[in-house]
């Protein structure tokens, strides 16, 4: 049988993606998962411009992710022009990306991964089985939006954290207001986090892959480091990332894409939990232990529950941060020079991003970008083609809605993949 | 088919009833090449998320569910994102064709995004081979330079805001549904600013494009002591040369004010940001 799937545009994923298969004498000739967002050139519009303007600009890369392309931007230029920020700054940053961690997985988990495993078109259909669930999304969505406004200054694109500091320090009652939210929600994840035992996980695409994080030097749990940690036990300093992740374009997608050694590697909620899981703590390390098994190291789907449990893990820990927030007096920042090099290393919600920046004169030289989704590209492909190979072995002959649960499972984040694009350099 | 609504959950007022033996408004709610942010935060009304499937029969939302019907005629087609691509262009003219009322959300959809910025006169296709290598890297879909939805089709209505917000979303839907369209406010983000009694920070000296830039955010950034960066595009009288020659006094160069006059400026500020810069050049004032 030869058959050639094309389901486009891919539903329930951040931009415009599709998914191509072609299948010759019942085997899979080629999966392609194809990027047609347009090409906006990012790291071509930053140059020449400013910290502040390059900071507005980085954060439009993506409206889902926007506090980690914020905060990778900044780190990449504080660390070129040698700025030093205090503690307090650090702690608030960290915040803002708990906030956005909350948003963006709650929005994935709950409105854009689970409608699929129950057989619904979407959430607001999902509504009359599962209404405490939805619900219960919906309310962790918006606290998510309520902490990134309140620190980063709006839900989406907000500019108040500035290279060099912030522009305006959240009251004390609206810190305690995020404090005691967020501790009235942890019943409503451990809800959600529970509800993934009704879940019937596929496995007609299992196999071991490679899983890539950051590796934070203070020994926690944590969404930024300068340091980068593969599964296979390598770890590289933020500096070194192009070494350790080629990349290059297809003609089928806006997208360049990565490998790891000449292998597809996962980077993302699922390759933080696995590569950080002794770091874990709290309930989410209870949950992560009754939930985790081996079939987390062979099959994507599992991102989704690692969402989950990231969630919980952020909500654990706003009170203790807000307090020690709270506790921080302001420290005067300083500036070394006009002129460097720098990298900037975060996890975003779907995974590894890095922004490296070149500084001439307190302006952007140079910028290169490489985005957690254009990394995973290679790394779905490979399971959505052992799952055509192995539903067709079983005679299945309705492929298109396991693939486009393989794809939506990575949460991918269509329009930051277009600009893992690298510059020439005059 | 129709997007699956709860209908009976969140019936509250008469007037859904009357909506219903009317007919609901049919929408469909699409992004072209941007962030994806004008629909993110339409996903964000959590609170009137459910209202807003019940008010409006969503015949296509790719962003929100797998189900979509896009063989029917529409009573408002919201869009985002700019025509980044031909695969953007053929998507956005078979929006127009099939909608009575097109909407532009968002500063990539009226003005071309971050991406359509002026950049000193340089080719868009130098930029692109700069980054992909060479013009034809990519087959999928031929890439164009990033414009508006306008220099492509009529557009009725317009959304400000880099991204739109919540409120001014709300409202414009609400008057969509009685079959109004709208006007767009047409003041600077400064109006916002006084409002608020903030202190001005262009006077402080500070970069701050409140003057040029549509109102609608509520003037959040000066209010966060950071000078607007003018996210939601040029207001349509902007009087960008006199900001221009204030900066100058306050000590900024021309090169300084233009790079930051174009970050959102789009297309149509970019053409006389160049004629400005050329006029400087001769006067020997660049």
């Amino acid at each position: 049988m030869d058959k050639h799937i094309f389901i486009e545009p891919l539903a329930r994923v951040e931009g415009h993606g599709g998914i191509e298969v072609y299948i010759e004498n019942d085997m899979v000739k080629e999966v392609k998962f194809e990027i047609f967002e347009g090409p906006r050139l990012f790291e071509q519009l930053v140059v020449g411009k400013d910290p502040q303007e390059a900071v507005a600009i980085a954060s439009r890369i993506c409206a889902i992710c926007f506090v980690s392309h914020t905060l990778a931007e900044i780190r990449a230029i504080e660390r070129a022009l040698d700025v030093k920020v205090g503690r307090k700054i650090h702690l608030l940053r960290k915040l803002a990306h708990y906030g956005e961690m909350i948003e963006s997985h709650s929005l994935h988990y709950y409105l854009l991964a689970l409608p699929d495993y129950f057989g619904y078109p979407d959430a607001i259909a999902m509504i009359r089985q599962f209404p405490d669930e939805v619900i219960g999304g919906l309310e962790l969505k918006k606290f998510g939006n309520k902490v990134m406004e309140i620190v980063a200054g709006r839900r989406i694109h907000g500019e108040n954290l500035q290279v060099g500091g912030i522009g305006k320090i959240p009251t004390d009652e609206e810190l305690e207001w995020i404090k005691l939210r967020a501790m009235e929600l942890i019943p409503t994840i451990e809800r959600g986090i529970q509800f993934w035992n009704e879940v019937d996980v596929p496995d007609y695409l299992e196999e071991e892959t490679i899983f890539i994080s950051v590796w934070p030097e203070d020994g926690t749990y944590d969404f930024r480091a300068d340091t980068i940690y593969v599964s296979t036990g390598e770890t590289y300093a933020a500096d070194d990332y192009q070494t350790a992740l080629n990349e290059r374009v297809v003609p089928h997608s806006f997208a360049k894409r990565c490998r790891y050694k000449g292998k597809p590697y996962s980077v993302g909620a699922l390759a933080r939990i696995l590569n950080m899981r002794d770091r874990l703590d709290g309930l989410a390390a209870d949950y992560f232990k009754k939930l985790y098994n081996e079939r987390w190291h062979k099959n994507p789907h599992f991102n989704n529950i690692a969402q989950a449990i990231e969630i919980l893990y952020c909500l654990e820990h706003i009170p203790k941060l807000v307090d020690e927030i709270k506790a921080t007096p302001l420290e005067e920042s300083t500036r070394g020079r006009d002129t460097g090099a720098g990298t900037g290393l975060v996890e975003a919600p779907r995974g590894l991003l890095i922004h490296h920046t070149e500084m001439e004169n307190g302006r952007v030289k140079y910028a290169d970008y490489l985005v957690p989704t254009a990394q995973n590209l290679d790394d779905a492909e490979k399971y959505m083609r052992n799952a055509v190979k192995n539903l067709l072995k079983q005679g299945v002959q309705d492929l298109e809605l396991p693939l486009e649960m393989i794809a939506r499972a990575y949460d991918p984040c269509i329009s930051c993949s277009v600009h893992l694009v690298k510059v020439i350099k005059k | 088919m129709a997007l699956s609504s709860p209908s009976g959950m969140s019936k509250t007022s008469g007037h859904l009833s009357e909506e219903d033996v009317m007919g609901k408004p049919k929408i469909g709610i699409y992004g072209l090449t941007g962030c994806a942010g004008d629909q993110l935060n339409i996903l964000n009304c959590e609170d009137e998320l459910l209202k807003l499937f019940d008010i409006f029969e969503i015949k296509s939302f790719v962003m929100a569910s797998r189900e979509k019907d896009e063989n029917v005629q529409l009573d408002v087609a919201f869009v985002e994102g700019s025509v980044s691509t031909e695969k953007d262009l053929e998507e956005l003219l078979a929006i127009r064709k099939k909608s009575k009322i097109l909407v532009a959300i968002g500063h990539c959809a009226i003005y071309g995004g971050v991406q359509a910025m002026f950049r000193g006169g340089e080719e868009w296709i130098e930029r692109y081979k700069r980054v992909y290598g060479r013009e034809n890297a990519v087959t999928l879909s031929k890439p164009l330079e990033p414009k508006p939805l306008s220099a492509y089709v009529k557009v009725d209505a317009v959304l400000h805001g880099c991204p739109i917000e919540k409120e001014p979303f709300l409202k414009l839907a609400g008057k969509l549904a009685h079959g109004v369209i709208p006007r767009t406010p047409d003041y600077p983000v400064c109006a916002e600013c006084r409002w608020k009694e903030n202190e001005c920070l262009l006077l402080k000296g500070q970069i701050c494009l409140g003057p040029l830039t549509n109102a609608g955010c509520g003037a959040i950034c000066p209010s966060l002591n950071i000078g607007c960066i003018g996210c939601w595009g040029p207001i349509r009288e902007e009087n960008w040369a006199s900001e221009a020659d204030l900066l100058v006094e306050k000590g900024y160069d021309i090169d300084e004010i233009v790079t930051r006059f174009s970050v959102f400026g789009g297309t149509e500020r970019a053409q006389k940001l160049e004629q400005f810069l050329r006029s400087r050049k001769e006067k020997g004032n660049g």
